[in-house]
């Protein structure tokens, strides 16, 4: 059994002032500290920009060393935009085959230590640095090339697809950890500059930095409080190179796989309550929801628009936390962000949008468009 | 970018070459060491059709430095019919590519440059997909 004894989140922003160690170190003295502990089995550190950004290799150690906790055993986890789950995955994987005992998972990542047009050429590399992104195309254009073909497939309005942002916003809005805590209106979404047609900049995530820190227990620790969730499982599954080379661009088969060794049908996605989901923009949420089936293929637009995976929707409640869109996205830190968020929901602990009563949770990390999926089950304990 | 990394792929980015299983018969691109789709290793190098269809298009205002010279660029997914490539197009205006797709208009590859490494560096190239107009592509 693996045991989410303590969470902290750091607001996403630029910190220009924070690296990623004082970053990191913010986060893990917060759970450490509220936990009571003095040492921990392993420390696992999920980052992935920081690399191309600050360059430090054995990333993990140096955290170590730099928060006391020198003579640890530590590890980096790199897995793009899913680093972050990644980490959680290795960290579990620890616990489950008594590796360990008690294990801090970091997750940090900095991307403002460049001029953007620079973040940019690094952010690139997310996707096939042999295909794809030999061409000048990132994140939004990659989003751009499927969100055409989705609004031209289901015949699709811009302005319908202007649904989530416009939900994601008015969650994060009450998000003391969103970088982005204002509403926006469906006419701003549509009518903001336009980074990749059909896409504006309100359909993508903000650049920022980030830290948040779980720690991870093997058992109940009388000292470090009562468990806020228990982490169930995590699986994950690679996919092709390119949305190019899928028979259907808009459906992610590594995610589909990742869900399928979770045994999560539609069914089985229906009785989560909350789940945290991977939204870099419109169209990378409506095919993560399209490929699970939690929503018929070409009906995320309606189904958002309705209000159905807001609290008082039919439900699950989705990225209550404001998700990428709002609360922003510090790469290979957002994945325990998500697991972060989800445990404080299932304690009813979570400090913005809460879902009352929530059982059983989820969290969806995915890199690029799918060329690897993580999916983390929870529930409250 | 490297300039000996952009060298290693000129096959594939000056060529258009792409790969065919001789297991499964699937086609596709880039360079492998299995085939992507069934694991198997034994593989031929085909030249990839010359004739592509637009499938969907981006017109990208923000570009990296070394592309600046560009903006904005407009990038397509190409149907080759036996795979589909992401590429930057040429020769469209932002207010033709729409009709492009919409008519079918046929797709060739041709070789432009993608970057530059400053004023006084090296400069990339690879395919871009332009329309094929008129009688003069004799591309058939």
């Amino acid at each position: 059994m693996a045991l989410i004894l303590q969470a902290s989140l750091t607001r996403v922003n630029r910190y220009y002032e924070k690296d990623v160690r004082k970053l990191a170190a913010e986060v893990a003295f917060n759970v450490i500290d509220s936990a009571i502990v003095d040492d921990v089995d392993y420390v696992i550190v999920g980052s992935s920009l920081s690399y191309l950004q600050s360059p430090q290799l054995d990333l993990a150690s140096y955290i170590a060393g730099y928060i006391g906790l020198r003579g640890a055993r530590a590890l980096t986890v790199e897995a793009g935009e899913a680093s972050g789950l990644a980490a959680v995955q290795i960290a579990k994987s620890l616990i489950d085959s008594n590796h360990a005992e008690r294990v801090l998972v970091v997750g940090v990542d900095k991307l403002t230590d460049h001029v953007s047009s620079e973040t940019y050429r690094h952010l690139q590399s997310i996707y096939d640095t042999e295909s794809d992104a030999v061409y000048n195309i990132g994140h939004a254009g990659i989003a751009g090339l499927l969100m055409r073909l989705y609004m031209s497939r289901y015949g699709v309005s811009r302005e319908d697809m202007a649904y989530w942002p416009v939900t994601m916003h008015s969650h994060g809005k009450s998000n003391p950890y969103a970088m982005l805590r204002f509403n926006v209106s469906l006419e701003k979404v549509i009518n903001a500059m336009p980074v990749a047609d059909p896409i504006t900049l309100l359909d993508l995530y903000p650049i920022g930095d980030g830290a948040s820190a779980i720690l991870l227990s093997s058992h109940e620790d009388s000292k470090a409080g009562d468990a806020i969730a228990e982490l169930v499982r995590i699986e994950s599954a690679t996919g092709y190179p390119s949305p190019a080379l899928r028979d259907d661009p808009l459906f992610i088969e590594s995610l589909e796989e990742a869900s399928r060794r979770l045994n999560m049908g539609t069914r089985e996605w229906e009785r989560v309550d909350v789940i945290e989901l991977h939204d870099t923009s419109t169209i990378t949420a409506y095919m993560i929801l399209e490929t699970l089936g939690i929503v018929d293929k070409g009906r995320a637009p309606q189904e958002v628009a309705k209000g159905r995976f807001t609290v008082g929707g039919e439900g699950p409640v989705i990225n209550p936390s404001g998700g990428l869109k709002s609360r922003g996205h510090p790469v290979g830190a957002t994945g325990v962000y998500q697991i972060a968020e989800v445990s404080l929901q299932l304690a009813g602990e979570f400090p913005g949008v809460r879902v009352d009563d929530a059982k059983l949770g989820a969290v969806i990390s995915i890199n690029g468009h799918g060329s690897s999926s993580y999916v983390g089950l929870l529930r409250s304990v | 970018m490297v300039m000996t990394s952009h060298w290693r792929r000129k096959a594939n980015f000056y060529r258009l070459r792409g790969y065919r299983c001789r297991d499964c018969g699937k086609v596709f691109f880039p360079r492998a060491s299995a085939c992507i789709y069934c694991g198997s290793r034994s593989l031929e190098e085909i030249d990839l059709p010359r004739k592509g269809r637009l499938m969907s298009y981006t017109i990208i205002y923000g570009s990296t430095d070394s592309a600046k010279f560009e903006a904005p660029i407009i990038v397509g997914l190409v149907d080759l019919g036996y795979t589909r490539v992401i590429a930057e197009l040429t020769d469209v205006g932002q207010n033709e590519v729409q009709e492009v797709m919409d008519n079918g208009t046929p797709l060739e590859p041709v070789l432009r440059k993608i970057g530059a490494d400053g004023e006084s560096g090296v400069i990339y190239y690879a395919l871009k997909f332009r329309p094929i107009m008129g009688v003069s592509s004799g591309e058939e």
